[in-house]
């Protein structure tokens, strides 16, 4: 494997930077060569298999380590990547925005600190994923509930930290975040909000403290190291139904949004539900060659018979009821009479639906917050394994999701792409998520992918959506969208960086956000 | 009359039977933990039956009789560590934090178990 190395930075340098992270972390944690192939863009859309090459990664065991290499790595000029459970897959994975970064491997800071069942809440630290919290849980018959995302083996630190989203009435995972202690990038630690007061016992109880709510700076940031986090977590509720609502025609959407609006924002809906389209659903369950061996996309006759087989709708609401259940019978029959007024509506409960590999069957495990890897199922609709998130957000207007919907679909067609895509309702804005499948060994399909996605991204923006996260090679024409007078907040957030970490050293690129260092390239 | 064995002769016997019962014990052991991190590490993709992407993918490409990596007997050491290291198309590869060199021989162990 070629070295590559960190701008700037000699070959005498880096190995002296590398041998005195080996002092701190011990030789058998500081990775180059051939064990830097986990630390790769397994779904990379770029050409350049370079891009996000690191140039060697290092593991610390706790935070004095995080500590003791952030101070080196200012020392000797080298830049840092941290990655918690590194599963941010379709995002980049654990690879570094800036080819040359040595990643800083979070995965062994995998402790759960504290779960406290009165209280409702976790603390833990970086490494810890989803299904360790979950076997945690259980293993300690707390009667508490996860909010996951559809992948478990992500960081509840690093799913939050990128403003990730679950199913339960849980699901903004930054809005359940409460107390963080992070490594800023002098070495320091920080603890926000009452976490800062000595003795404190509401750290994990009350996010805000006294003065600037500063959490925030910290998700999508460059600014500092998240090592420990507080999460709340849902009391398990007396009562769990999910369901299913499947609507028959494409311009359903506009109706089926402008429903769903008010329900959502009286929490007569009372969890993330998603709309999910028939593609995306399909594709849990059957492949594309089985239905359709032409190049391009699936035509509608077929569409309609996909439809027809698996019993699935152009689009379908998942959702679940959580309560006492005369609670959920009197919630249920407002959104039961509600969704009717759709023609050709259908209303399934998990009993309902009698394929093994059902996508209700999946839902009804994740939006009771256990953690699964089964949706990763949609990938195969094409096989190769390459996959992308589109992510931008709208009001939640009917008008709006199917000016989006239509918007993506015909440039995604025009491509040759399939369209699927899950709408996640949130409080007050729709997060449109769609999936580009690729095949990662083709770089013809690689480069059409990647001229469709910077397509997007323009028309999005032109048309006043924003993306709320990227992929590693996107960071920089994401962040340029938001350029509102002139680039004030990306003014603003240099302004921060250079203040806080003046040698450039955290995540040089997250979000955009390069330090003065490497502004001048 | 019946004469007790010499309880010299003994010893070579309980020695033996001592080594088995340690060496199949640690068998077992081996085997137990490479199971736990199969079901840890690998089984939310790649156990048996519907909702496991890497078996629903395998059965796509190379049959049902090869989509379930614990009922197969065709796997080497060998590429079972090159899989885990360097991914394979969909599958994405597995740092030394997340399973170690120790680990994946117990993994491999496993999987390559002698069957009846």
């Amino acid at each position: 494997m070629k070295q590559i190395l960190p701008p700037d930075v000699s070959a005498e340098q880096f190995a002296d930077a590398l041998q005195a992270f080996r002092r701190v972390v011990g030789d058998e944690y500081v990775y180059t060569g051939q064990a830097l192939a986990g630390y790769t863009d397994p779904y990379s859309i770029v050409a350049d298999d370079e891009a996000h090459a690191a140039s060697a990664a290092v593991a610390p065991a706790n935070t004095e380590q995080v500590q003791d290499i952030v101070r080196l790595a200012n020392q000797f000029g080298v830049p840092l990547w941290t990655v918690s459970c590194g599963k941010n897959f379709a995002y980049g994975g654990a690879a570094p925005r800036m080819a040359g970064t040595v990643v800083l491997d979070l995965k062994r800071l995998n402790r759960i600190l504290e779960v406290n069942e009165g209280d409702g809440y976790a603390l833990v630290e970086p490494g810890v994923s989803y299904f360790d919290l979950y076997a945690h849980i259980k293993a300690k018959g707390y009667k508490l509930w996860l909010d996951v995302p559809d992948p478990g083996w992500g960081s509840v630190i690093g799913n939050a930290l990128e403003h990730g989203v679950g199913y339960t009435p849980y699901g903004d995972h930054f809005a359940m975040q409460c107390g963080m202690e992070v490594v800023l990038a002098n070495g320091e630690l920080v603890r926000t909000g009452m976490g800062a007061m000595p003795g404190s016992t509401t750290w994990q109880l009350f996010k805000y403290g006294f003065g600037p709510y500063l959490d925030g700076m910290f998700t999508q940031s460059n600014f500092g190291i998240v090592t420990k986090m507080g999460i709340w977590l849902m009391p398990e509720p007396p009562g769990y139904r999910p369901y299913m609502i499947s609507f028959q025609r494409e311009e359903d959407l506009a109706q089926v949004v402008d429903i769903l609006r008010p329900l959502k924002v009286n929490m007569v809906i009372q969890n993330a539900a998603t709309i999910r389209s028939l593609l995306l659903v399909a594709a849990t369950n059957a492949t594309k060659s089985q239905y359709y061996d032409k190049p391009g996309p699936v035509p509608d006759s077929i569409l309609r018979k996909i439809m027809a087989d698996q019993d699935v709708g152009m689009w379908n609401i998942y959702g679940a009821l959580y309560g006492p259940p005369p609670v959920m019978d009197t919630l249920w029959s407002v959104i039961r009479d509600s969704f009717a007024r759709v023609p050709g509506a259908k209303f399934y409960f998990p009993q309902d639906r009698k394929q093994p590999n059902d996508l209700l069957h999946a839902r009804a495990e994740t939006m009771r917050g256990v953690p699964r890897l089964s949706e990763f199922s949609f990938i195969n609709w094409t096989g190769g394994g390459g996959h992308i998130g589109f992510s931008p957000v709208s009001p939640i207007r009917g008008t709006e999701a199917m000016k989006q919907y239509t918007m993506v679909r015909d440039r995604m067609h025009e491509y040759g792409f399939d369209y699927m895509s899950i709408f996640a309702i949130g409080w007050r804005e729709l997060h449109h998520v769609v999936e580009l499948l690729f095949d990662r060994r083709d770089p013809a399909i690689k480069h059409k992918a990647d001229e469709l996605f910077r397509l997007l991204v323009r028309e999005a923006a032109a048309a006043g959506y924003g993306e709320y996260r990227t992929h590693l090679s996107y960071m920089d024409d994401i962040a340029a969208t938001y350029g509102w007078n002139n680039h004030a907040l990306m003014k603003l957030n240099q302004t921060i960086k250079d203040a806080l970490d003046p040698k450039g050293i955290l995540a040089p690129g997250k979000q955009g956000i390069w330090p003065a260092r490497y502004r001048r390239n | 009359m019946n004469r007790l064995p010499n309880p010299a002769w003994l010893i070579p016997g309980v020695l033996v039977l001592l080594t088995l019962g340690i060496c199949s014990g640690a068998v077992a052991a081996d085997t137990t933990a490479g199971k736990a991190l199969f079901d840890s590490h690998c089984a939310a993709c790649h156990a048996p039956g519907p909702g496991h992407a890497g078996t629903q993918r395998l059965a796509q490409a190379r049959g049902a009789a090869k989509a379930a990596l614990e009922q197969r007997t065709d796997l080497t050491p060998e590429y079972i560590r090159s899989v885990v290291r360097n991914g394979l198309i969909e599958m994405p590869p597995w740092r030394l934090t997340e399973i170690d060199d120790a680990q994946l021989d117990q993994l491999v162990q496993y999987l390559t178990r002698p069957r009846k």
